[in-house]
């Protein structure tokens, strides 16, 4: 279904898709496995046009633009497969924008000038969000961070958005990836970029205070993340998608195309109807929220269902390709693994579904 | 969840709550089986008195010409307070069919008394040997001067033996290629000579299903719909709105509220195995929410859905069954009890609402069926 959007929204949305035009399978190819998994250049683009401070205030410089806006941006992100890290950056200068007072690193960040993601996650599998192992502690008037983060995006960053247990609760800091204290160890995925575990070892660092319209700093993050994920999820869902149907409209088997085959007929519109459920869940979601205070239950339900979806459909979309499909030669293997990478980051689907279980007190 | 209503919404919504909590005899309240005329038309008479029966209804024929927000409250609210459901032939298909297509004359003699529910009405669609190849329907109509002879069989017909009369698709030209254009749209008396109706019992025990005989049946010319051969657009005018009307998301939310009540009942909620697959169910609930304020949304700002809403019925339809079927595990030794199992968080339907979702992939165009239309009209696929 065709989304209702503004004509500022369908604008925005077009200058999006027209910036990913010009990425695509073959750049992200030519990223994979390299030392840096994206162009700068491209990012400080992105960050020129407005779309890394797109939820950040008008007052702080930022575009001042809700969740619909960013989800568009994103949607267009995952379909180009692109490889700049837009989505991380655009809620990490949301944070950093929330406090009474602007962090310092705010304008470079939206002008994509540096780099800073979110480093929220700890575990494999189990993570309570608000309940991080990592500590903060203040000494001599200093914030200092001890403790570990995990599968981190970190190709690239500037600095990071730790979540940690303080004296209060959870807490939201900025730490410097040249601080003293902090150490980058990295692992390849399949995706081509790398994670990273991040070594907080008293590292400096700066509080991250909270929106005022926010229960906590870490909570607003957090569900900013797994709805962004989720957009460019759904993006790459509909890609391959696409591309899919465009295959079965032209291959031959039997003397007949094989789209006119009821089995794969029938499979195809599966896919079809995960992509469009996602696309609604997706967009009603960012519609009915404030980018500072998403409904963490509605958070775990888009990102489980995006994450389960994008997997079953690049999957399908593999299958449906024959063995071509199982090529590297073929882009749509590409889709398939970046939807691995991003249903894994803060919270596959089992993860979610039990952060649904508590939040929407479904056994209560 | 993802729409909230206006101050004006939310007081109409008020007023409809307490007007059906005020008004909806109890023994009519969270039915599973819709209860027999008898016993359900003076609810119908009740609504109609109100002035509710028909909100989807413009002024001019005495409906509401409620918005389609104040539609879903309705429905909503009916939903909420257990409402039975009602007979929705005449005031959800062949109302607003005669409404578009219908003589003057025809409009004045049957709007009214769908209105008063003084008249039920039948969907004479399938037959024996036209379930989905419905346009491979051979019950012939035959022009002999001022009236038709009808001669055939009709299958799977709600209610129709509580019903007086039916629209039907009949062929007119068995000649005609493609078949659907021989096909004509009538209205017939069901008290006529040479009708015999047989009811059919279900799976799930009742028999709101059966089959309607037609042997040399008159029926006066006066009563066909539109023009001659012409019935196959007119019945498919309207199945856009009916799939989006049947995929409001109420009933799979009342659902989910009955397998948590069972679940708790039994204990398997504590089951971590138990709890994951609710989870995926209740986050395809919200999802299904989604579509639907979003199929709304569209539909509020005449963007016209046309076979993408075959999306929403697959998804909801078999969404209920998913649910039916958690319910039944959930209900352990009671799934297969014919009685609505007593449990100390109250009283709970489990067999009957299975068996009776097992309909619901079936009736108005299947599944598979779907997912054809699907395949060649959106996806467009080749043949």
């Amino acid at each position: 279904m065709d989304l209702h959007l503004t004509s500022e929204q369908t604008l925005l949305r077009d200058s999006a898709a027209k910036f990913i035009g010009a990425a695509g399978p073959k750049v992200t190819r030519g990223f994979r496995e390299q030392e840096l998994s994206f162009a700068p250049v491209r990012l400080r683009e992105a960050g020129d046009l407005g779309w890394l401070g797109i939820l950040v205030p008008g007052a702080a410089n930022g575009l001042g633009l809700g969740l619909t806006e960013l989800a568009l941006v994103l949607e267009q992100a995952g379909r180009g497969l692109l490889c700049e890290p837009i989505g991380l950056a655009a809620i990490s200068a949301a944070a950093l924008a929330q406090g009474r007072k602007p962090h310092p690193m705010l304008d470079r960040v939206m002008a994509g000038a540096v780099l800073v993601v979110p480093a929220l996650q700890e575990r494999a599998y189990g993570d309570d969000p608000l309940a991080p192992h990592t500590q903060v502690v203040e000494k001599g008037g200093t914030l200092c961070l001890t403790g570990q983060k995990a599968f981190v995006c970190a190709d690239g960053a500037d600095g990071f958005l730790v979540s940690a247990s303080g004296r209060d609760g959870p807490v939201l800091c900025y730490v410097a990836r040249q601080a003293s204290g902090c150490t980058l160890s990295t692992t390849q995925t399949v995706e081509g970029r790398k994670l990273a575990t991040l070594d907080l070892a008293d590292a400096p660092a700066d509080l991250v205070p909270p929106h005022p319209s926010s229960r906590n700093a870490v909570d607003a993050l957090h569900n900013l993340a797994l709805l962004a994920l989720s957009a460019e999820l759904l993006g790459a869902m509909e890609r391959a998608l696409e591309v899919t149907l465009d295959y079965l409209r032209i291959r031959k088997q039997f003397g007949k195309l094989i789209g006119s085959f009821q089995a794969l007929q029938h499979q195809a519109t599966n896919i079809y109807i995960r992509t469009e459920a996602v696309r609604s869940l997706v967009f009603q979601t960012a519609a009915n929220n404030d980018p500072y205070c998403i409904d963490p239950a509605l958070a775990a339900a888009v990102k489980a269902k995006a994450s389960e979806d994008a997997l079953a459909v690049t999957e399908a979309c593999i299958q449906l390709h024959g063995a071509i499909g199982f090529t590297d030669e073929h882009d749509i293997g590409l889709y398939l693994k970046r939807a691995i990478l991003l249903s894994s980051l803060f919270g596959n689907a089992a993860a979610q579904r039990r952060r649904y279980i508590a939040i929407a007190g479904l056994t209560g | 969840m993802f729409r909230s209503d206006t101050t004006a919404e939310g007081e109409f919504r008020t007023k409809v709550r307490t007007w059906l909590e005020a008004n909806l005899p109890f023994g009519l309240r969270g039915r599973t089986v819709r209860p027999l005329p008898a016993e359900l038309m003076p609810w119908y008479h009740t609504l109609s008195r109100k002035g509710w029966i028909a909100p989807h209804w413009p002024k001019q024929y005495g409906g509401m010409s409620a918005t389609l927000n104040e539609q879903i409250i309705m429905t909503e609210e009916l939903a909420r307070v257990g409402a039975p459901h009602l007979p929705v032939q005449g005031l959800n298909h062949i109302g607003p069919i005669l409404m578009e297509f219908a003589t003057a004359a025809q409009k004045a003699l049957h709007l009214p008394p769908i209105l008063a529910g003084t008249v039920i009405w039948a969907q004479g669609y399938s037959e024996p040997g036209a379930g989905s190849d419905l346009a491979s329907l051979s019950t012939r109509a035959t022009l002999e001067g001022d009236h038709f002879v009808v001669k055939g069989q009709k299958i799977w017909t709600t209610w129709a033996h509580h019903s007086d009369w039916m629209f039907a698709l009949v062929r007119t030209d068995p000649q005609a290629q493609p078949r659907h254009a021989g096909i004509s749209f009538l209205l017939i008396d069901l008290h006529s000579p040479g009708i015999r109706i047989r009811p059919i019992k279900t799976i799930a025990g009742d028999d709101e299903f059966a089959e309607v005989f037609f042997d040399d049946v008159i029926v006066p010319a006066e009563n066909l719909v539109g023009k001659l051969h012409d019935g196959w657009r007119i019945a498919n005018a309207l199945l856009g709105h009916e799939r989006l009307a049947t995929s409001n998301p109420q009933t799979a939310m009342m659902a989910l509220e009955r397998i948590k009540t069972m679940a708790r009942a039994s204990g398997i909620i504590t089951d971590p195995a138990f709890q994951d697959r609710l989870a995926a169910a209740s986050i395809n609930v919200t999802a299904l929410s989604a579509m639907f304020s979003h199929a709304v949304q569209l539909t509020n700002n005449e963007h016209s859905l046309g076979p993408e809403a075959s999306v929403i019925k697959i998804f909801s339809t078999e969404l209920l069954q998913t649910l039916n079927e958690l319910l039944i595990e959930a209900a352990g030794g009671h799934a297969s009890a014919k009685n609505p199992v007593t449990t100390n968080f109250g009283e709970v339907d489990v067999a009957a609402s299975f068996l009776q979702s097992r309909r619901v992939t079936i009736y108005g165009g299947s599944s598979e069926i779907q997912r054809n239309v699907l395949a060649r009209r959106v996806l467009n696929l080749p043949n």
